[in-house]
């Protein structure tokens, strides 16, 4: 039975650590400057009807005024649409989506028109605009290439001129494994699993708990899904 | 195996590989390999993370060609060392144990023995080897030590790691007792930690006691917190700074376990953020509030009187003239018996008479109340001197000191006393304020009215883990060989032995694990001292603010590559192997001391083998081995982490026996009374707070608070954490309203000062923060090389003033109140006027 991979991240329990991002960094050989995976720290809510865009603040400052205020945290990486705009308008279809849902480059034919840059609206698409430089000297993480019907989908240093994003791990979920930012967050903030079983925990958390979208209106149909920040029991004295 | 790309294009030009591709220009040569590569040559190994950050995490590390090349989250054994079911343990890691690789590999690691050849501090070094730097040293400290007297040498590990033989006091303890030279820690953590632990031995362990060593110190299994109806993170950014603790706390509240998260700081950090309720507290006014929440307690009756009456010294009388506990030879001085003289007494409600606190007769002992003893004199109650002590502190008198709403104030005690369990979890934080001892005092008290003390899901836990069980308690032993003894000299106390020869001189140092010349308060105060020196060694791996200073700088290992043990703050073993070989000229601090020591003659007991040393602690096959650890082999103990044999989670106090002069809580502290402090009443803060003089020319509370880009010193300077903090800059947190006041706009470089001295940084105008309060991360650097801060560094405004309180407490007799510091801070454009 083919599975329709998803990943729901609680925000509830991420407390913006960036434990997944340099996980995701070390595990995929990211050049310095590059994240397949970042935390943006925004507020509870922030995509609410009627709630102000959140303004750009460095991390970790909060919205309001002392000491009324709101801080949440949304790690972002590539949300793996069931209709992804970049696979839509790459003109040699190096970005493909797989049956089960995860979308990835072909760093073999990407010819880096960037053009899935602009159609990209989550804006988790980064480019070797030159030869990388790397916290190391020698490649880390999972250190060799991987081959998806032929296409290279991962490969440890991504020639220049090509985009890169979030691979899903596709190497990893291929063996049975979990992408490398749930296996890591210490908070236990993400889970991965199958959207097209409704009795997986990750279609149970969603339903259960209202996991949303980001940027739901588009239609892109992403693959990840948020828990919004829900505090029940908080208290204003 | 990977192609090389310049073999790739070698050969395509050649014409032997058909690419497929029919593209011009080079930039299209520039592919990945296109033969399918065979999976290289990988091993994992399993260690612990014994970096300073108390989260002891366990590694898995991928290793390729002999480099490491992954370091993620290992899994933990299920049952303990005898085979008992333990926790389910989730694994755990954070992003700094992910980066663990980048201390390892980093470019600017120190790479062979130096010597100084230029100014102290000048950083101006030549390459030695070691065999003449282990020649230098041993030769260097038999003079020092034969003109200025054995204590001239201090020895000086400190907690950079918590590992057994490459940690705290590790090898370097062993070395400075079989050399009599002084010791600087002994695991206490006086630079900062140790104000509460003290506290710990105000009612709960007896200093005086020597099984207690000096100090004892004890707390609930992190994983305990998951227990608690309402749990309070007190000054513990827990979210930030102990990350993986976070998973268990926030999986209780999800499933409705927990009913309240409370956090008591005045930041609104990741953990205030997801927190039920928020207290911003005036910082250093902790005391007050407990005292509040006490005071509710007692008016509303809101306390465990069976707890009290049965585990507490509650009930016993005090003498009215020394405020002594009241003896049966105060009220029966005819009495011969040594034991019957130095009984307490109570006073029995049933026929009103006073009697021994253990009297067959006593029916109900009273818990509050004056009686009268003779016709001349009436005493009261422990509990009743308690109600005395506590009743000024109303939630409106309160609200004056603690700037929180007094309507907060009596929530505060509702939620801790209406629910049970409920838990209190102090950061370190808590302990670097001068008055840290008597903050504890306060919670520990309250706790013990509430009858949390000893019960799952409740207790005040500041650290928890190994270290504090009795794993290690051949430690003592290995540290001691044929009874050779340090001298014991803290950090606190270090300045006053180099600058003014007091309590004797000390003209010499080896620092190793320990950034002393930048992590220790008073900073200016500690160059001053350290430039006076005659000679100095450093171990480390990093060129560190304290390798500037050093005559001899020797290369030190990070722990991928030298074995060891890790149970600091889980109650784990977790074997260390050396998993890549020691890169460039680094050796293990055993490696390191055992040459100097071979030169200095006492080479024979540095013979051991990293395993031999941990067969010998953990006392393997021994039967008089501590019971926490019976059972165990090194076999075992390289095959996986398995938890100490303790019940899980484990519940110090659970049998309710306490090592103290009574057995029971000693919330009433007689040692204390020379200080005026037998009960919890509050005390002002010694320097931040508004009553001080000083407050007119400094009137904010300048703290120095842990980031999770760092752990203190260590990763400071580390590309992937550096890049997503700011480039590795350090900034000040200032709240907008105070930055107005003194026209200081976000990102405007300021000049952070007091009498003590200055720093320069960029502000960073935030919310987040209690006007009246500012912040700058601390662990940052400031060397010739790297500076993370514009100029100066946080310690340059922080003091050495010592609690003399806690000078009762042997082990934790000192503490550096970092947080309780006043500055004033003002812009620093350039061309600008200074008066």
């Amino acid at each position: 039975m083919l599975k329709r991979w998803g990943m729901v991240i609680d925000q509830n329990k991420c407390v913006g650590c960036w434990t997944c991002a340099v996980a995701c960094k070390s595990i995929n050989n990211e050049p310095l400057g590059v994240h397949w995976n970042r935390v943006l720290t925004t507020r509870p809510d922030e995509d609410a009807p009627g709630k102000e865009p959140v303004a750009a603040t460095a991390i970790d400052v909060p919205h309001g005024e002392f000491p009324d205020l709101e801080l949440a945290y949304q790690p972002l990486a590539c949300q793996h649409c069931t209709d992804a705009p970049c696979r839509r308008v790459c003109p040699v279809n190096a970005t493909f989506r797989r049956d089960d849902g995860m979308v990835l480059i072909d760093f073999e034919r990407c010819i880096g028109c960037r053009t899935c840059f602009a159609a990209c609206p989550y804006g988790v698409r980064t480019f070797n605009w030159q030869r990388g430089q790397y916290g190391s000297d020698f490649e880390v993480g999972y250190g060799r290439d991987y081959r998806w019907n032929d296409r290279l989908v991962f490969t440890p240093e991504r020639p220049v001129g090509v985009a890169e994003k979030c691979t899903g791990c596709v190497e990893r979920i291929d063996n049975g494994q979990e992408p490398m930012c749930v296996a890591v967050c210490p908070a236990g903030a993400r889970v991965f699993g199958d959207l097209g079983d409704p009795d997986s925990e990750i279609s149970f958390t969603i339903k259960q708990q209202g996991g949303r979208q980001l940027l739901a209106d588009l239609g892109t149909g992403p693959g990840v899904y948020y828990l919004p920040v829900s505090r029940p029991n908080k208290e204003h004295i | 195996m990977r192609v090389d790309r310049r073999e790739f294009l070698a050969s395509f030009f050649a014409g032997s590989a058909a690419s497929g591709i029919g593209l011009t220009g080079l930039r299209y040569f520039e592919l990945a390999a296109v033969a399918a590569p065979s999976a290289p040559d990988e091993k994992v190994f399993r260690t612990g993370h014994s970096n300073n950050c108390d989260g002891a995490c366990g590694h898995e590390v991928r290793v390729v060609n002999g480099r490491v090349t992954f370091v993620g989250p290992a899994s933990w054994e299920k049952t303990t060392i005898d085979g008992q079911a333990a926790q389910d343990f989730s694994p755990r890691i954070c992003l700094r144990g992910i980066s663990q690789m980048q201390n390892t590999y980093s470019p600017d690691r120190i790479k062979y023995p130096y010597r100084r050849v230029g100014e102290r501090g000048s950083g101006e070094f030549e390459r030695i080897s070691w065999d003449e730097a282990a020649t230098t040293i041993a030769t260097k400290f038999q003079e020092i030590q034969a003109k200025f007297g054995k204590p001239a040498v201090w020895i000086a590990p400190y907690s950079g790691s918590l590992s057994l033989i490459e940690g705290d006091p590790g090898v370097a303890g062993r070395f400075a007792g079989v050399i009599g030279a002084s010791l600087g820690d002994g695991m206490a953590d006086n630079q900062g930690d140790s104000a509460g632990p003290s506290a710990f031995n105000y009612l709960l362990f007896d200093p005086n006691d020597p099984a207690n060593n000096g100090g004892a110190l004890d707390g609930h299994e992190y994983t305990d917190f998951a227990n608690a109806k309402v749990l309070f993170l007190w000054a513990n950014n827990l979210a930030e700074t102990a990350i993986p603790d976070w998973r268990y706390i926030s999986a209780a509240r999800a499933r409705g376990d927990l009913k309240k998260l409370v956090v008591i700081d005045p930041r609104y950090t990741p953990t205030a953020a997801a927190a039920d309720v928020w207290a911003p507290i005036r910082p250093g006014t902790d005391s007050a509030l407990i005292d509040g929440m006490i005071n509710w307690m007692i008016k509303n009756k809101h306390y465990n009187e069976d707890y009290l009456l049965k585990y507490t010294v509650a009930p016993f009388l005090i003498n009215p003239k020394t405020k002594a506990f009241l003896r049966q030879a105060d009220v029966h001085p005819e009495l011969k018996d040594d034991a019957a003289r130095a009984k307490y007494m109570v006073f029995d409600a049933d026929d009103k008479t006073v009697k021994p606190f253990d009297s067959p007769d006593l029916k109900t002992a009273s818990l509050a109340g004056t009686y009268q003893i003779d016709g001349a004199t009436a005493a009261t109650t422990a509990f009743q001197a308690l109600v005395a002590a506590i009743e000024p502190y109303t939630p409106e008198h309160v609200a004056e000191i603690t700037e929180i709403d007094a309507k907060l104030v009596v929530r505060l005690a509702e939620l801790y006393a209406e629910n049970s369990p409920a838990a209190i979890k102090c950061g370190f934080g808590l302990s670097h304020w001068y008055r840290g001892d008597l903050t504890h005092q306060a919670l520990l008290t309250m706790a013990t009215l509430a009858g949390n003390i000893g019960v799952s899901g409740g207790g005040v836990t500041i650290f928890s883990g190994g270290l504090t069980s009795n794993a290690f308690s051949n430690l003592g032993n290995w540290l001691t060989p044929d009874d050779l003894k340090p001298s014991s000299l803290m950090p606190m106390d270090a300045c006053a032995a180099m600058l003014d020869g007091k309590p004797y001189p000390v003209r010499a140092a080896w620092f190793t694990i320990d950034n002393w010349a930048q992590q220790m308060s008073d900073r200016n105060r500690v160059l001053k001292a350290l430039g006076s020196l005659d000679f100095i060694v450093v171990s480390d791996y990093n060129f560190s603010a304290t390798a500037e200073m050093a005559d001899i700088i020797l290369p030190s290992c990070t722990y991928f590559e030298k074995t060891d043990l890790l149970s600091s703050a889980n109650y784990y073993l977790q074997y260390m192997p050396k998993i890549i070989e020691p890169l460039w000229e680094s050796k293990s601090e055993l490696d390191a001391f055992a040459m100097v020591a071979n030169k200095m003659g006492v080479g024979k007991y540095f013979t051991q083998s990293p395993d031999e040393i941990i067969a010998e602690v953990l006392a393997f096959g021994d039967p008089k081995a501590p019971d926490s650890v019976k059972g165990a082999t090194l076999e075992q103990v390289k095959s996986g982490a398995y938890h100490l044999n303790v019940p899980t989670p484990y519940v110090p106090f659970a049998d309710k026996k306490f090592a103290t002069k009574s057995g029971r809580i000693e919330f009433y502290v007689e040692a204390l009374l020379p200080y005026d402090q037998e009960l919890c009443g509050y005390k002002e803060p010694i320097e931040a707070i508004p009553s001080n003089p000083l407050f007119k020319r400094f009137p904010l509370v300048f703290l120095s608070t842990h980031t999770r880009f760092r752990t203190h010193s260590q990763f400071a300077n580390l590309p992937w954490l550096k890049e997503i903090n700011n480039q590795g800059q350090g900034f000040l947190e200032i709240n907008p309203t105070d930055a107005a006041r003194r026209g200081i706009g976000d990102g405007d470089v300021v000049r952070i000062f007091n009498d003590r001295g200055s720093m320069k940084v960029r502000a960073r105008l935030t919310e987040a923060i209690k006007p009246g309060v500012t912040n700058c991360y601390q662990g940052g650097w400031a060397t010739r090389r790297v500076k993370h801060y514009l100029e100066g560094h946080p310690n340059n405004l922080t003091h050495q003033i010592a609690n003399p309180a806690q000078s009762i407490v042997p082990t934790f007799s000192s503490n550096a109140a970092y947080y309780d510091c006043l500055v004033e801070v003002e812009s620093s454009t350039e061309g600008a006027n200074h008066a």
